[in-house]
């Protein structure tokens, strides 16, 4: 019998845990929502970040149980159909992807960071995303993705 | 086809910043790496590893763990057929040394004697826990100096005094050389361990097939043709009956270049279970302790120079830390000992160098092999050299670096050149003449080194080709099928364009398949920096391949000469008015058409150009071309805590052509971020042969807060060879790093730092000694 409602890019999902699942396993295991990365399992290297009522927290040190009826939102549910968010354009046109494996938590990152803070500066950007470990791109693509994504947002008319 | 993709301009893509062909699937969390995989009836694989760092086995009694329920497959040495394993086996074959399986010895703590696989996690590690391992204990050795003294443990039977690979550079007499120097120093430098810590672990999924005795084999992987070679010897299969699918990658650096023993178990333990898949994949941990880790090195230099500025001799002695096992040892002793060849006209050089075995986890390729050790010790003695005789480091060094079309002194064969550029470029960015000597009393100070690079080294094959197959769709639209293994770099991306400017049609059209080895053409790999120039060239033959068949069809039809003919911009056109003939659709149409019923295509094989290497001197040419940088760093020292700010980065960068530019920026700044971890924290600390900081709170990987800004300069020097001019350049950003920024401190503080990384407490030493002996 389903024991908790998860609610995962605006779908519920009806789940029987035993309360000691991380929300990484969750979704990547139960759900098969794969686009989430884990890198370490220990809160080191921000790959498993997904927002949490548009906050980002860190899946694998999240249990599921304790973010049920919560808002969760994964890589995989922010573009909208063919249409990329502009965040995800931005690190496309900006070049700032290598192997793609940090991505997902790097761009979720950086959407917590626009969404509360929607010009950040180059200093405030570099510490947003201190908890992200890229290992391939040395981040001066994903910083300068970071503030064309800004401009692409200010500049998008306004929805409907 | 779809019209967008044909009026999607994207032509002539050759020298643009596309986007990454496979970036949407990235981005949106799609793309699947082989972590990511799940096969019905999976079954979770682990590894009975050694708690001992050197110990023989006396039994293995796997009765206990066979019972647990749960248990599909337990495997030992018995399940193997026991032949051996490596990496530069066809130069080297006495270094190939390594069972999938041990049998009779383990050599360092986690070394590999079994395998289970069963229905989950915490079934297959209690089933490890149930295996009785009778070991008679042995005593280790753990620093390369001890284990090279007469007496230490013998680590292997076959070699004296644990030397595994001794490789000498042999050139001129530097001993008499050095007797006509008007300056000769010594010194002696030391570069730590370090790990690749790529973002996915090790991880693979073995399955055999029963009814076909084949196996395949999902990994992420920078060579798989490689790993089916392996296979194949080991198990004593075919190579058509295994396939080896690289999946979508998340890193490699080096430490995915070879064999582990999970990809022989993975298979095996799948065999043994009946066919079911068997995926093993590495915790962070596990990574950290288990793959593979950059070889310490002592570099000893004793050089000697004249009064203007001319270096007439260098020697000196590598002593590398090998660990448990050969892996690529002879390849990164030789890129320690011989890239000095490409940057300086030296005529009188001996360097001896030694990769010793010892009881710490086995030393492998890591991005630049040997030549980011080498290339702080070399660099900063340059520095060394050049205030010996009182001339600024820049001149020095343009006094006696390589030059364009020539011939050095141990026959490797020079063409395109852009090093001096380089240096000026850099210097010129980076305000050197302002700057240097100038700052001290701020404790500023800006530092150089630069390195060059080969693209393609002749590893564990007698060639080192690269295969590209274009097949052409009735509709126009486009397959490009590489051997070449993309592991983040974005290679896909970049063979596409060649192919696509070369066929002068829209990159929109171009599907690109790759490192599946059963559907694509062969490749050696990704290292080196060896894809964009060598599987570039057979892409591009490829292509030329398609055209012309594309041509000839059109040459028939229209009875024109076929060699008056080329498309562009997606039309056939005949280049003596530069008339329209037809559109590219249209000819394909032709081709397809009833009269004519052609299919397209293309085929390209490249090998490179390139001389044996006699390994007894260092005599040979072992790269098609070579690429060329200068870097420049600032930094400020506070000399109250010992702590370096970088201020700035300068990397101008010869790549012949910037096949896509911001690709290029990506590798070097990629590069750069590695160089500042290794110079500044990244430490892969072993206490009697055990890894004590395996995860990443206490081994530092560089964050966003690292990066001081960067600054790439592309220099284009169009090399003969190269597909449109373009050269490797995956990994020499990393080689001057440390250097630039030793010297750079130097210059800021009058401080030397000898020995790697740089931690606060190490620059505060210094800072006293200095003070003490003022």
């Amino acid at each position: 019998m389903p024991n908790i409602t998860i609610s995962v890019n605006n779908q519920n999902y009806e789940l029987n845990l035993n309360g000691e699942e991380t929300l990484l396993e969750v979704l990547r295991e139960h759900l098969h929502l794969t686009g989430t990365k884990s890198a370490c399992h220990e809160a080191e290297c921000g790959a498993c970040t997904v927002l949490l009522n548009g906050k980002s927290v860190l899946a694998c040190i999240t249990l599921a149980c304790d973010v049920a009826g919560q808002d969760i939102t994964t890589i995989e549910g922010l573009a909208k159909g063919e249409d990329l968010h502009p965040i995800q354009d931005a690190f496309l046109e900006k070049g700032a992807v290598q192997c793609g494996f940090c991505m997902p938590g790097m761009i979720l990152a950086s959407k917590s960071l626009l969404d509360r803070n929607p010009e950040p500066s180059r200093e405030e950007i570099k510490t947003a995303l201190n908890g992200n470990i890229c290992r391939c791109a040395g981040y001066t693509k994903i910083f300068e993705a970071v503030e064309h994504a800004a401009k692409k947002i200010k500049n998008q008319p306004p929805q409907q | 086809m779809d019209q967008n993709k044909k009026e999607n301009i994207n032509l002539n893509p050759v020298g643009k910043s596309v986007p990454r062909i496979d970036g949407k699937g990235l981005v949106t969390g799609q793309t699947k790496f082989t972590y990511d995989m799940q096969l019905p009836n999976m079954l979770v694989g682990k590894m009975l590893r050694s708690p001992h760092p050197h110990a023989r086995i006396l039994n293995i009694d796997t009765s206990k763990a066979q019972k647990l329920p749960g248990v599909k497959a337990v495997i030992t040495a018995k399940d193997t057929h026991m032949i051996k394993f490596g990496s530069n086996e066809y130069f080297f074959p006495h270094t190939v040394d390594q069972l999938a399986l041990e049998d009779v010895k383990v050599r360092y703590i986690g070394d590999e004697l079994g395998a289970v696989a069963a229905v989950d996690e915490e079934t297959a590690l209690k089933a490890l826990e149930l295996i009785d391992v009778e070991y008679e204990v042995l005593p280790p050795v753990f620093d390369p100096l001890e284990a090279m003294k007469p007496g230490a443990p013998s680590i292997h039977d076959h070699c004296r005094n644990n030397i595994g690979v001794i490789l000498p550079v042999n050139m001129g007499n530097p001993d008499r050389a050095l007797k006509e120097a008007d300056y000769v120093r010594e010194d002696v430098f030391y570069s730590q361990s370090a790990a690749h810590a790529c973002m996915e672990t090790h991880v693979c999924i073995g399955q055999w097939e029963s009814f076909s005795n084949k196996i395949t084999l999902w990994i992420s992987h920078q060579a798989p043709f490689k790993v089916r070679e392996a296979l194949a010897k080991c198990l004593k299969m075919d190579l058509n009956d295994i396939r080896v699918i690289k999946m979508a990658s998340g890193g490699g650096f080096g430490g995915k270049l070879e064999m582990l023993p999970m990809d022989f178990s993975s298979c095996l333990l799948s065999k043994k279970a009946g066919g079911f898949p068997v995926k093993m994949c590495y915790n962070r941990e596990e990574e950290f302790c288990f793959s593979r880790r950059k070889h310490n090195m002592i570099y000893k230099l004793k050089s000697g120079v004249k009064k203007d500025g001319t270096i007439v001799a260098i020697t000196g002695e590598v002593i590398a830390d090998g660990g448990a096992y050969c892996s690529y040892g002879p390849t990164v002793l030789a890129a320690a000992t011989m890239r000095i060849f490409i940057v300086y006209k030296i005529q009188h050089i001996r360097i001896s160098g030694y990769r010793v075995y010892t009881n710490n986890p086995i030393s492998g390729a890591i991005r630049g092999f040997g030549g980011v050790q080498s290339g702080f010790s070399i660099e900063s003695h340059m520095d060394l050299l050049a205030e010996g005789i009182g001339m600024d480091p820049k001149d020095f060094r343009l006094k006696n670096i390589t030059e364009p079309n020539m011939i050095t002194a141990n026959k490797m064969i020079i063409s395109s050149n852009g090093l001096k550029e380089c240096i000026v470029k850099a210097a010129e960015a980076s305000d050197w003449d302002k700057k240097r000597g100038q700052c001290r009393h701020l404790a500023r100070g800006i530092g150089m080194a630069i390195a060059a690079d080969v693209m393609g080294s002749k590893m564990y094959k007698a060639h080192e080709s690269a295969g590209s197959i274009i097949k052409m769709e009735e509709d126009g639209s486009v397959y490009l099928f590489t051997g070449a293994a993309d592991t983040g770099q974005g290679s896909n991306t970049v063979l596409s364009q060649i192919a696509a400017h070369e066929l002068g049609i829209s990159f929109q059209r171009i599907r690109c398949k790759a490192a599946d080895t059963e559907i694509t053409p062969f490749d050696t790999g990704s290292f080196a920096s060896r894809v964009t120039f060598i599987s570039g060239n057979a892409t591009l033959l490829a292509a030329k391949d398609a055209k012309e068949q594309i041509l000839k069809v059109v040459s028939q039809e229209f009875k024109l000469d076929h060699d008056d003919l080329d498309i562009k911009a997606e039309k056939v056109i005949n280049k003596k008015n530069q008339s329209i003939i037809l559109s590219f659709d249209k000819a394909l149409d032709l081709c397809y058409s009833f009269n004519y019923g052609r299919q397209i295509i293309g085929r390209g094989s490249y090998n490179p150009t390139t001389t044996p290497i006699d390994f007894r001197t260092g005599e040979g040419n072992v790269s098609g071309s070579y690429s060329f940088e200068a870097q420049i760093a600032e930094v400020e020292v506070n000399t109250d805590t010992g702590a370096i700010k970088l201020l700035n980065l300068w990397d101008a960068h010869d790549v012949g052509k910037a096949i896509n530019p911001s690709s290029v920026e990506s590798q070097i700044e990629g590069s750069l971020a590695m160089g500042i971890g290794y110079t500044f924290f990244e430490d892969l600390d072993m206490k009697n042969g055990r890894v004590v900081n395996p995860n990443f709170a206490k081994y530092k990987i560089p964050r966003s807060v690292h990066m001081p800004p960067l600054h790439t300069i592309l220099i284009e020097t169009n090399d003969p060879h190269g597909p449109f001019g373009a050269k490797g350049m995956g990994e020499a950003a990393l080689l001057p790093t440390a250097a630039a920024i030793a010297n750079a401190i130097d210059d800021a503080a009058g401080i030397r730092l000898k020995e790697l990384p740089f931690t606060p407490e190490k620059v505060l030493k210094a800072l006293k000694e200095k003070n003490e002996n003022k």
